[in-house]
């Protein structure tokens, strides 16, 4: 066995390894990570997670229900620090893997993994508080420097292949509304034992394929919007329409405005320390919201973006969805604008407090390439300063399997020596 | 938990026999419920409520520290060699915005009518400063009566924390001089003495609980409140800080943690909602009621200025939006009052029921 696997094998028991093999795996982390660009092209298949926060346990459940690396190929979003009580296990962990199986896990920057922020929020003092002192902390901040800032998800499957499992509970009428032959699946949430909670047709809008005898109404009705009683999720999904296949920018926190196109992102000088404005910070703090154009943040960094924007830069980019992490959703996941962009949320309750449930996001494989057209290269880059007519194309959206699992349980911690205590007021 | 004697035999009335003379507090603790074994579960229960105590003012310290609100005696109370725990900036603006909006309606029930002799009595009072702080800066020229009641041992720390401190002991002895008394009284609220000492029934009374009564069985909380509404003939008001809404996700794991820890909020489900503090203090006889959750009041102008909101924004940078949103959604301030000293000072707050409480109907 290599020290790397024993290094996993330590980590996955939720062990630190000392501090010269911490020096060790940050260097040759660093010597990987220097060859990716800004934004890492991924092939699908592909399992997409958002935020981890030092919740080693549940980063463990995760593991368990997307299945393990390498036979599952891993993208995550970051914000693997901070705030848990494992921040350094979980961290170590990803980074061991990512050394041992380059190809099968990408690790992208969070606005947690920064120096800054990391002395207020946990991973700083957990250091500090497992080695005696600050080298472990600088070493990651070092690796923290060299993440990329994005990845180029490609060849993901427009329809999904039904899991043959069967359904948690009784069907919604949503899936009857289609028999099954006909269905070209959309979305399916699962829970964490793989039962389906819900699954969702691909709506599609009747000039595009007046061949379907049975068009489902429009997006906005036809999925229901609650799991069933009891799953714990309600579905945020709402389902796309549109009609030719496109790429998935995954990033942290969502656009900027001084970024119109992937390019740009290229062109980031990003081995620094996160600023504290301009383009890469907002890469790593913005938020989606229910507005026109761009709007302050109440972060205090970065940016709140609306539909108009999404869609501008989906189109611009050739890009059927923006998938990002960064907020706090009880569900898990939460898709917006028309599924133009998605929430992933990794940390099922987080902080120990907040009671929700986390989520992971799968991409097919599109093996066949039926029913997709990628777009001639010439469309890419075209401008398009503003929203074309609806009869305009739209990139067709990924077929998405959400897993929605919860906190792993209290005995599987192994009971650490000091137990999670939220802070509450008294 | 297993079968176990209830103490109720054992403390009903006043005169009756008395659980461990000497063990006499101010924030109740769960001595009645089904779970209350025998007097040394009650003391240890009792014992994690006054603990509390040591959570509301670290997280108090922390937050002056980094310069949320400013208290020039909070020091005092750490122990030779404390250091000043950091708290996370969600648990800082928390602490600043339930301190500020108390503090603002104490001011306000201050300076109302001015001229007139008043009344505050802090129910579980712990090492609160507010008495050198608000009062000794706005007393005016008839002076306050301040009365805290806590648990014996948290009486006990106070008094000593008062002795070896110079400047607690002057700033006291100068606000004595001005016309101001302070009262600290080691009671039980659960068994509330038929009088207390300095407690002056015609002066118009505030009646302060931040996070105390919740600690009480629903019906001794109730108790409490009466005693002090039986006593006093002039306009009386109450204010209460607590958590609410525990059934939702946030809630039910709060509820959850803090069981972890030995603490039970006993009347948490029972005022669930902002609407139900309201119904609360309507029957407890104070015919006007507001509330609002941490979250709105922080959001608000009338109880935090947009320039004192961008100055906290700028201590800390805080990017937990929406844990922030959560946690501070499930803590409120609801006041009630009668009597005219009280509609001057608190008239003119907005506190009744907004569209965004619908979603606690839901909930129960």
């Amino acid at each position: 066995m290599s020290d790397l696997d024993k290094h996993i094998e330590q980590l996955r028991a939720c062990r630190p390894i000392p501090e010269a093999q911490v020096r060790e795996v940050c260097y040759k982390a660093r010597e990987l990570l220097i060859e990716e660009g800004n934004v890492v092209g991924v092939d699908a298949p592909v399992t997409i997670c958002g935020d981890i926060h030092g919740q080693f346990h549940d980063l463990m459940e995760l593991f368990r229900v997307g299945g393990d690396v390498p036979d599952t190929n891993y993208l995550f979003m970051g914000d693997f620090v901070d705030r848990g009580f494992y921040s350094l296990e979980s961290f170590l962990l990803l980074l061991c893997l990512k050394v041992r199986y380059p190809d099968r896990i990408t690790l992208i920057r969070g606005n947690h993994e920064s120096r800054q922020i990391t002395t207020v929020y946990g991973f700083y003092d957990e250091c500090l508080r497992k080695y005696g002192s600050a080298n472990v902390w600088r070493y990651c901040c070092e690796v923290f420097d060299y993440l990329a800032l994005g990845a180029l998800v490609s060849g993901a499957a427009t329809d999904l292949e039904p899991t043959d499992s069967s359904f948690a509970a009784e069907p919604s009428q949503t899936q009857n509304s289609m028999s099954e032959d006909q269905a070209e699946w959309e979305i399916e949430v699962l829970n964490s034992t793989g039962q389906v909670m819900n699954r969702y047709p691909r709506v599609r809008t009747q000039n595009e394929f007046s061949q379907l005898s049975n068009p489902p109404s429009s997006p906005g009705q036809s999925p229901s919007r609650s799991g069933p009683p009891g799953s714990g999720a309600s579905s945020s999904a709402k389902g796309s329409s549109g009609n030719s296949g496109g790429a998935v920018l995954c990033v942290h926190g969502g656009l900027s405005p001084l970024i119109d196109s992937i390019d740009k992102i290229r062109l980031l000088d990003r081995k620094q320390e996160v600023p504290h404005e301009g383009a890469m910070c907002d890469l790593l703090w913005s938020d989606p919201d229910e507005i026109d154009g761009w709007g302050l943040s109440p972060r205090g960094a970065g940016f709140l973006f609306g539909a108009d924007i999404v869609k501008c830069f989906n189109h611009k980019n050739d890009l059927s969805l923006i998938c990002r992490a960064h907020q706090l959703v009880m569900e898990g996941f939460k898709e917006m604008f028309d599924s133009s962009i998605v929430t992933v949320w990794s940390a099922p309750n987080y902080c120990y407090r907040c009671g929700n449930v986390a989520a992971i996001l799968e991409l097919g494989e599109d093996g066949s390439n039926a029913g997709y057209s990628a777009r001639g290269n010439g469309d890419a880059n075209r401008s398009q300063g503003v929203l074309q007519p609806k009869d305009q194309e739209r990139a067709l959206g990924p077929g998405r399997r959400y897993r929605v699992f919860e906190a792993a349980p209290q005995d599987s911690r192994g009971m650490p020596a000091k137990k999670p205590v939220a802070d509450y007021f008294l | 938990m297993a079968s176990i004697p209830n103490l109720n035999t054992l403390r009903t009335g006043r005169g009756g026999p008395r659980l461990r003379g000497s063990r006499r507090g101010g924030r109740g603790a769960s001595s009645l419920g089904d779970d209350a074994s025998d007097s040394a579960d009650v003391a240890s229960k009792d014992r994690i409520i006054q603990s509390t105590d040591y959570d509301a003012s670290s997280s108090r310290l922390s937050a002056l520290e980094l310069g949320y609100l400013t208290d020039p005696y909070a020091k005092a109370f750490l122990k030779p060699g404390e250091q000043i725990p950091r708290r996370y900036p969600i648990i800082n603006r928390g602490t600043y915005v339930r301190s500020t909006a108390i503090d603002k309606l104490v001011l306000r029930f201050l300076q109302a009518e001015p001229g007139i002799r008043k009344q505050i009595i802090s129910l579980g009072a712990g090492s609160d400063t507010r008495y050198l702080r608000i009062v000794g800066d706005h007393a005016g020229q008839d002076g306050v009566v301040y009365h805290e009641l806590d648990f014996e041992t948290n009486v006990a720390a106070k008094k000593a924390v008062i002795e070896r401190s110079p400047a607690l002991a002057d700033r006291l002895q100068k606000m004595k001089d001005g016309g101001c008394s302070y009262h600290l009284h080691s009671v039980d609220l659960r068994d509330l003495p038929s009088s207390l000492p300095g407690i002056e029934t015609d002066l118009p009374t505030l009646i302060l609980s931040e996070c105390c009564l919740c600690y009480m069985p629903p019906e001794q909380a109730t108790t409490a409140v009466k005693y002090f509404n039986d006593r006093i003939t002039s306009p009386i008001g109450l204010v209460i800080y607590e958590p609410v809404r525990p059934f939702d996700a946030f809630g039910r794991t709060m509820v959850s943690n803090l069981a972890s820890r030995g603490i039970h909020m006993q009347t948490l489900k029972r005022y669930s909602s902002l609407d139900a503090q309201r119904q609360r203090l309507k029957m407890a006889g104070f015919d006007k009621q507001g509330a609002r959750d941490v979250h709105q009041i922080w959001e608000t102008d009338a109880w935090v200025s947009e320039a004192e909101r961008e100055r906290v924004e700028r201590l800390e940078w805080l990017d937990e939006v929406e844990e922030w949103q959560l946690l501070a959604s499930h803590y409120c301030i609801a006041w009630g009052w009668k009597g005219q000293t009280f509609d001057s000072a608190w008239g003119g707050i907005e506190g009744a029921r907004t569209s965004a409480e619908d979603r606690d109907d839901e909930l129960g």
